[in-house]
């Protein structure tokens, strides 16, 4: 057969645009792909797994609404081994992959540090958990956050237990690491300016295997009350029990991880009677109900923030590329920070220009192991 | 004075359970010339054996305790076979990497097996401790003191006053002399093998009601109890003892007294302090002779 000049040329411009119209075609009905950096080993592995069980709660509801520009939505999961290198190997393949248009960070602020500068250097929006205030407030445009910052929950956990249990002489403890000396600084700062200030400030290094000196120090100290914010639910529930052997029985406030399934699981009877501040409460809302419901259904369960916010992350991230029309990371960046009054599982969203989606609290009370809504506390500023 | 009392009880009894992993260390050493990076594993191994059988089974507790020890005796058998007996013709840094090996892949089984959640195991006894005056007296660790005593005296018998202990004593100081003399280097060495697993299982279940149990929970205690061998004097069983307890007690006043977020910090700056003035360790004299 003899090729012709024409046949020729024909054959090289099938061959040169074939490849091109064959990935578009690809790309035009691939899905919608999320990254997820979750702990799927190490420490904090069982409420990874909570967490990607959220997501993908809220992915289906998603894909079953339509789902995002009319494709369906995906999540890749990437373990984050919950350390920072960790998380930081886990975002760099993910941000490998292009076509993820945007991400699910951490729960721990530590390990939002560590990933952020990659995130800024990306471009492209990740939805965190970590409550560090600084997150956003660092100059990296691309961080959004899904659980009020620590900047509220030392203000209520304050709050409360100076207007409404009328306690001032605090202890606060906290864990050395970001979210811990964040959160405990910002309990003193609340402290400070209810004219209680703390008769001690005490931190403690994560996987402590004892904490008898912790608590001799509070028992010294002569504190009325105890203000903590512990990393991890195995800490929580060794100082729990060791708090309650040596016989202190001061009313405690703590933060968010005093709530979660793991820690009263863990800790069982040394946490009745103890004060959270808990971002979610199932009672607290139409929107946490909801969401309670459905996730008992489906795993089993009972639902707490480890699974709470990354379904909401989810959610709004669908709506805000569904309403921005588009996979451009600056137009979703517009369109998350315009959503307002919008119901999540955590409560209302109304996102500031610095990427905080929620600004208030609940108050929880662990009533023999159940965990009783209180009041929701919420800020303007 | 009480709080001085109160320190002293917990740091006996944290540093009883590195004693116990750090004489796992020593004996496996003294055997073989080689550091069993696995050797907190084996606590680990232990402390869910028992979550098997006395909580998902529902056994009782004396029989769960019996089986746990068994399987790790079994362990002991396994790890001897796929691990040390292949490489032992080798120089000593494959065995240990085989044992870094070993120990990534029993953390990974039983986090595949069982997931990653943590789980509690209850202490020994119903009450969960006793006030002596100013001092509460924490039962899991009164036990976890008790049962550390116990195994000193044991293994000062062992060694000392039978015949398998003795020809365990001489297979670690001269293969080939004990070879000449009829004793199977391999059996001796099998036999080792097994008593460290069992010696490292006894802490993890020891420890488990009070760090519970988790996928770290041997690594963590491994890492002190290797400190505690290197400040005991690497190859001596009494070391192992006495570095074990020093450091238990130095790591949890020093918290009290100077820094609790540092606490893990004097530990490790006593390591250090001893590997440049006295690399023996306390009771050094038989690294001397294998060096």
């Amino acid at each position: 057969m003899k090729v012709t000049r024409r046949d020729f040329a024909a054959g090289l411009a099938v061959g040169i645009t074939a490849p091109y119209l064959i990935s578009n075609a690809r790309a035009q009905a691939a899905t919608i792909k999320i990254g997820m950096c979750a702990p799927v080993t190490g420490p904090a592995a069982e409420s990874g797994g909570y967490a990607i069980k959220g997501a993908k709660l809220a992915l289906e509801a998603v894909n079953k609404a339509g789902g995002i520009l009319g494709k369906q939505a995906e999540l890749i999961i990437e373990d984050d081994q919950t350390t920072n290198p960790g998380i930081v190997l886990a975002f760099s393949k993910l941000a490998a992959q292009s076509d993820i248009v945007a991400f699910l960070g951490s729960i721990r602020s530590t390990q939002v540090h560590a990933m952020a500068p990659d995130v800024l250097k990306l471009g492209k929006p990740v939805m965190i958990g970590g409550t560090d205030p600084n997150l956003t407030h660092m100059g990296n445009q691309w961080l959004f956050r899904f659980r009020p910052n620590d900047s509220y929950s030392g203000r209520v956990i304050a709050d409360y237990g100076v207007n409404t249990l009328g306690k001032k002489k605090w202890a606060v403890l906290h864990s050395t690491d970001a979210f811990g000396t964040a959160g405990g600084k910002a309990l003193t700062s609340a402290l400070e300016k209810l004219g209680a200030p703390p008769v001690l400030d005490q931190g403690y290094a994560n996987q402590s295997q004892d904490f008898t000196p912790v608590v001799l120090a509070i028992k010294q100290s002569g504190a009325d009350i105890l203000g903590s914010y512990f990393t991890f639910e195995n800490d929580l529930g060794i100082f729990a029990r060791q708090l309650r052997q040596l016989g202190v029985n001061i009313p405690w406030v703590g933060s968010p991880s005093i709530v979660n399934i793991t820690a009263l699981k863990l800790a069982g009877p040394a946490l009745y009677g103890t004060y959270g501040v808990a971002d979610y409460a199932e009672d607290s809302s139409e929107g946490s109900k909801a969401f309670g419901k459905a996730y008992r259904d489906v795993v089993k369960v009972a639902p707490d923030n480890q699974s709470s916010w990354p379904y909401d992350a989810v959610t709004v991230l669908a709506a805000a590329i569904n309403k921005a029309g588009s996979i451009d990371p600056t137009k979703i960046r517009e369109a998350i920070l315009a959503i307002k009054k919008f119901p999540g599982a955590e409560g209302e969203y109304n996102f500031d220009q610095n990427g905080d989606g929620l600004h208030g609290y609940n108050i929880v009370k662990n009533d023999k192991g159940n965990i009783v809504f209180d009041k929701h506390i919420e800020f303007n500023d | 004075m009480d709080l001085v009392l109160q320190l002293l009880f917990t740091g006996i009894g944290i540093g009883a359970v590195y004693a116990l992993v750090a004489l796992g260390f020593v004996l496996i050493f003294r055997a073989t010339n080689v550091v069993n990076f696995a050797q907190g594993e084996f606590s680990m191994v232990a402390a869910y054996l028992m979550v098997v059988f006395a909580v998902d089974l529902g056994w009782p507790y004396w029989l769960s305790f019996l089986l746990a020890l068994a399987g790790m005796a079994l362990l002991g058998v396994i790890f001897n076979l796929g691990v040390y007996y292949p490489l032992r013709h080798r120089t000593f840094l494959p065995v240990i990497i085989a044992t870094i090996g070993a120990s990534i892949l029993m953390a990974n089984s039983v986090l595949a097996i069982y997931g990653p959640q943590p789980q509690v195991l209850q202490g020994w006894f119903e009450t969960p401790g006793i006030q002596l005056g100013p001092v509460y007296l924490d039962s899991q660790y009164l036990l976890i003191i008790a049962v550390t005593v116990v195994m000193v005296i044991f293994n000062y018998w062992f060694f000392e006053h039978t015949m398998l202990g003795k020809k365990l004593q001489a297979t670690s100081q001269d293969k080939e002399m004990a070879s000449l003399l009829g004793i199977s280097v391999s059996t001796m060495i099998m036999i080792t093998f097994i008593y460290s697993a069992v010696l490292g299982g006894l802490a993890g279940i020891l420890v488990a009601p009070v760090l519970f149990v988790s996928i770290q929970m041997g690594s963590t205690i491994a890492l002190k109890a290797f400190a505690a061998t290197i400040i005991g004097g690497f190859g001596d069983v009494a070391g192992a003892i006495i570095g074990g307890l020093a450091l238990g007690v130095i790591e949890t006043f020093g918290a009290a007294y100077i820094s609790v977020p540092y606490k893990d910090g004097f530990a490790f700056l006593v390591l250090v302090l001893f590997l440049i003035f006295r690399p023996q360790g306390i009771f050094g004299e038989r690294v001397a002779e294998k060096a």
